[in-house]
């Protein structure tokens, strides 16, 4: 089996003191797009932490496919009292142009894109490199996943998988020994699309590498 | 000039003087000239007039009915003004309306029909058809009077604007009156309509909420209000289907009661033959006697009274209350749900069948559209207090919300999950009435909620206490007259189920889903402290 995403989190630490209520973090998403690394990482987050999740529908679309209404998994036993949990994660099928996180309304500004979005929620898990140039390397690589493999062309598509071929030659995973947010967010972004187009060899043992991570299964079939 | 100064005139000065009788002389003649026109303007009018009474040949296509007291069944259909659209070009048609606007040009007289919040230019013009007089007869009827027109019906190159019927317009060819409205109208239909930001800048009038209410027949023509209460309907009907849908039974609960229900709100006291009884201020306990007698789901539509002497915008001392009760199994967060779907429900149906009613209301009151999530956003009373203390409201934890404070958690709520609608459940318990449901993990609180439109309770309910001895000693702590409650207590004794309901205002839920700011718009003849009539 593969090393899950390990670390040791204090949410007081990372997100301040505990005032008494449910740390709730909103996600607007839309329908048309899911935002496939976030729901990874909520899988990371049931893990680490008693988590509330709950899926809703905001009155901007009208109907949604309803496997996205169950993309949280089944609703917990416990979800009657909400102080009984950690952390909340609330998605909320929007129509919205770009993903969008709202946390604490207070002193955060909401945080808009996929890729920031997934970087927030993977620190609250505590395994982010430590060391300066893994971080940004990491950082890069979400970079390269969310513009150049989801949004780009073809010719920037193949460019990218060039190089993650070259880079899974050398290592299992992008940074190394272990999974990391990296791996999430460009095995997402490709898979997102449906077709993986000609994906070069190391490429196709690693997708098939992530795909055996455990909370890769509520995104592909 | 002086007889004397004539006298000693010299001859210049005679001169003078015969150019100026010349002159008087010009201005005599001129005289004459003008009264000589005037005469024969005069004699043409008469003569005008007489040949009105004498040749006007299309006398018997219009004129002002005899009152309608069915002397006859005429086989006339009446199109509405909605269905006049330029499929029905060329047709002829009857049409029975009111007259919004008039406007005479010359030969022409432009109406402006209303029925109801829809309305179409007509046009009245000499021809073939129409006589001088018929359009001046036209112009002349006063504004709401009824007509029946007969009409050809005619495509236009412009759109008309100002119509809600903008593809098309009605060539008149006879016009009835059939009933006429007095010449002087209370209030203005226009001014009543008017944005208010617009009336003030422009400096026109706008009608202020008094006027309206003691007009209150001419104030519900208008657009906004035909609207308003076509979309409250909306909202009984869907309250209806959806939990007919579910199983619920709706029943009917006595307004005359023996004894007040509650305390807090005051009751009002009528004379009741020998003694004296109480309107009820919900029908509380008889949803709940209801739940013990096995009908385990039902709603009520009904009116409430309340004689609370408070003059808000969201108060009134009647209104329609929707009110739901229904046995659960385990939870009462089922009943929660169970509202909550309906609400839902109810909103996305105004959202997809009461569009152009929501435009038109929009148009005179500018609001945001009403948000709202599926499945609706429940949140604790803890985290509310938490959530108000980060923006610097100071409030113990067991402390009701103020008006403001409910308003302020409304604003905060909507920034963080954009919603109009939420669920505020466990209430502290020392703010609930006696038979509320104590929190079995915390004493402190209890199993019972409010729900918020656009940051205003619309709704308070609770789990009920089904036990009668909880209930007593529940009653007991409230200081209650266990004398005056015995027949709701006994109701528990015999097996009850647990239970959960609560109570919504129709007009409020308007009001809110609408965005505007007095609960009077929303009622059709509001009863307030102040107000009695119409």
């Amino acid at each position: 089996t593969v090393p899950s995403f390990t670390g040791t989190a204090d949410l007081d630490a990372l997100l301040g003191k505990d005032l008494g209520a449910l740390r709730d973090i909103v996600i607007n998403a839309n329908p048309a797009s899911p935002p496939l690394s976030l729901l990874v990482l909520h899988g990371l987050l049931c893990q680490s932490y008693r988590v509330l999740s709950s899926v809703h529908v905001h009155s901007s679309v009208s109907s949604v496919p309803p496997q996205l209404l169950s993309c949280l998994g089944p609703r917990h036993t416990d979800s009657y009292s909400r102080q009984r949990f950690q952390l909340g994660f609330t998605l909320i099928w929007k129509d919205v142009p770009k993903v969008q996180m709202k946390f604490s309304t207070q002193s955060m500004c909401p945080i808009e894109g996929e890729a920031n979005v997934a970087r927030f929620l993977f620190r609250l898990l505590g395994s982010e490199p430590k060391d300066p140039i893994v971080a940004t390397q990491l950082d890069s690589w979400v970079d390269t996943a969310f513009f150049q493999l989801a949004e780009g062309g073809s010719k920037e598509r193949a460019a990218v998988l060039r190089s993650l071929n070259s880079t899974l030659g050398r290592s299992i995973w992008l940074l190394g020994h272990e999974p990391s947010l990296a791996d999430i967010a460009c095995a997402c972004c490709i898979l997102q699309d449906g077709k993986a187009l000609s994906t070069p060899a190391n490429v196709q043992r690693w997708l098939q590498a992530c795909r055996n991570l455990e909370h890769f299964h509520c995104i592909t079939p | 000039m002086t007889k004397e100064q004539v006298k000693g005139s010299s001859a210049e000065e005679e001169e003078q003087q015969a150019a100026q009788s010349k002159k008087a002389l010009k201005k005599q003649q001129k005289e004459a000239e003008k009264a000589a026109k005037k005469a024969e303007k005069q004699a043409k009018l008469t003569a005008d007039q007489q040949t009105t009474e004498e040749d006007d040949f299309a006398q018997d296509r219009y004129g002002v009915c005899v009152m309608l007291q069915s002397q006859e069944k005429l086989d006339r259909s009446l199109v509405r003004v909605c269905e006049l659209s330029p499929d029905k070009a060329g047709q002829m048609v009857w049409v029975r309306a009111r007259i919004h606007t008039s406007r005479a040009k010359g030969k022409q007289c432009f109406l402006v029909l209303r029925q109801q919040q829809f309305n179409v230019q007509a046009l009245v013009a000499v021809g073939e058809r129409a006589s001088k007089q018929m359009v001046k007869f036209a112009a002349n009827i006063t504004k709401e009077s009824i007509v029946d027109v007969e009409a050809v019906v005619q495509k236009v190159e412009q759109k008309i604007e100002s119509c809600s019927q903008q593809d098309v317009e009605l060539h008149i060819q006879r016009l009835f009156v059939v009933s006429q409205a007095e010449p002087r109208l209370p209030l203005q239909l226009e001014d009543a309509v008017r944005p208010e930001v617009e009336g003030e800048e422009e400096g026109r009038a706008t009608v202020n909420q008094d006027t309206r209410l003691d007009n209150r027949v001419i104030d519900l023509r208008t657009t906004t209000s035909q609207a308003i209460f076509r979309l409250q309907s909306g909202v009984c009907q869907l309250f209806r289907d959806t939990l007919t849908k579910k199983g619920f039974v709706e029943i009917q609960t006595p307004k005359i009661i023996s004894a007040a229900s509650e305390g807090g709100a005051n009751v009002f006291t009528v004379s009741y033959f020998k003694t004296s009884a109480y309107l009820a201020q919900s029908p509380q306990l008889y949803k709940q006697m209801c739940i013990c007698a096995d009908f385990d789901k039902v709603f009520c539509v009904g009116p409430v009274f309340r004689a609370e002497d408070s003059n808000t915008h969201r108060h009134l001392t009647e209104f329609v209350g929707l009110d739901i009760e229904m046995a659960f199994n385990y939870h009462y967060h089922e009943v929660i749900d169970s509202i909550t779907d309906t609400m839902v429900q109810i909103f996305k149906g105004l959202r997809d069948n009461f569009q152009s009613e929501i435009q038109t209301v929009c148009k005179q009151y500018p609001s945001e559209p009403f948000k709202f999530l599926e499945p609706t956003l429940r949140l604790e009373f803890t985290e509310a207090v938490t959530l108000l203390r980060s923006a610097g409201v100071e409030m113990g934890d067991e402390e009701d919300l103020s008006t403001p404070n409910e308003k302020l958690l409304g604003r905060l709520v909507k920034e963080k999950y954009d919603t109009d609608f939420y669920v505020l459940d466990k209430y502290p318990l020392a703010v609930r009435p006696f038979y509320t449901m104590p929190d079995p993990h915390n004493p402190k609180y209890s199993n019972s909620y409010d729900m918020f439109m656009r940051g205003e309770e619309i709704l308070s309910g609770a789990q009920r206490v089904h036990d009668a001895q909880l209930l007593t000693e529940r009653a007991l702590h409230h200081g209650i007259d266990l004398e005056k409650i015995k027949s709701y207590i006994d109701s528990f004794r015999y097996g009850a189920p647990p239970h959960a309901g609560g109570g919504i205002g129709l007009e409020r839920v308007t009001m809110l889903y609408l965005g505007l700011h007095n609960v009077r718009q929303t009622s059709m003849f509001p009863r307030d402290p102040k107000r009695l009539t119409p």
